[in-house]
């Protein structure tokens, strides 16, 4: 009985871990993400560029920002806790495998970093 | 009255050349960013924490949004709500001003 009871214990603290490692985030690849950013660069990739609709503002900088962050901004986009049309349009084109890669490209330093 | 039209058209720019000086300052901002988002963000905006984004180089006018957005609830998230919602419009607009001012922890990537 109590042999039982403690496998019960631990069948049940282990099932958040189980749970994580089942839904295991994917691991992005700063290579790969660099070869999907044709769908950012007509903003991301033009320093200073405005968007403009639904209102005027310059879009952010990426680079060097941190990679699950950029992550949850993606999905943010995509399931709507963000709301911008054109990142909502495009976030919802992408896997979860596409915003790690993206995420993890855009997490290394940017080009003008030792400039500025 | 000419010279009355003059002075009050002379009175109408300058006071227009003080609201635009006046639109930010990055000294209250500092002092507000100080008070409510350092904790997080960490000082210069430069946070360490994977959760919290960099804020230090960032546009302003994209800061700003973002922060009225919270405000307003467009941009939805319980933490950043509460602490957007206080803030006056000259709050994030100094606040903006003081991130984007701060040495570059984001940069341009393309």
């Amino acid at each position: 009985m109590n042999r039982t009871m403690l496998v019960a214990a631990l069948l049940v603290a282990a099932l958040p871990a189980a749970e994580a490692i089942a839904q295991g985030a994917p691991v992005g690849d700063a290579a790969k993400g660099r070869a999907k950013t044709q769908m950012c660069q007509g903003c991301h990739g033009i320093d200073g560029w405005r968007t403009a609709y639904p209102e005027v503002y310059t879009v952010p900088k990426l680079g060097n920002q941190h990679q699950s962050y950029l992550v949850t901004a993606l999905q943010e986009y995509k399931n709507g806790q963000r709301s911008h049309p054109s990142m909502r349009a495009i976030a919802a084109s992408l896997s979860d495998q596409d915003m790690a890669d993206l995420a993890a490209y855009y997490a290394q330093s940017g080009e003008k970093m030792a400039g500025k | 009255m000419r010279a009355n039209r003059l002075l009050t058209a002379v009175v109408v720019a300058l006071s227009c050349v003080a609201a635009e000086a006046a639109a930010a300052d990055i000294a209250a901002g500092k002092a507000k960013a100080a008070e409510v988002c350092e904790t997080c963000h960490g000082a210069g905006g430069n946070s360490t924490s994977q959760d919290f984004p960099r804020l230090g180089g960032q546009y302003p006018d994209y800061l700003a949004k973002a922060l009225r957005d919270y405000k307003s609830g467009d941009r939805k998230n319980p933490i950043m709500a509460g602490f957007a919602k206080p803030l006056s419009k000259a709050d994030i607009d100094n606040l903006a001003a003081y991130y984007a001012a701060q040495p570059a922890a984001v940069s341009f990537k393309q």
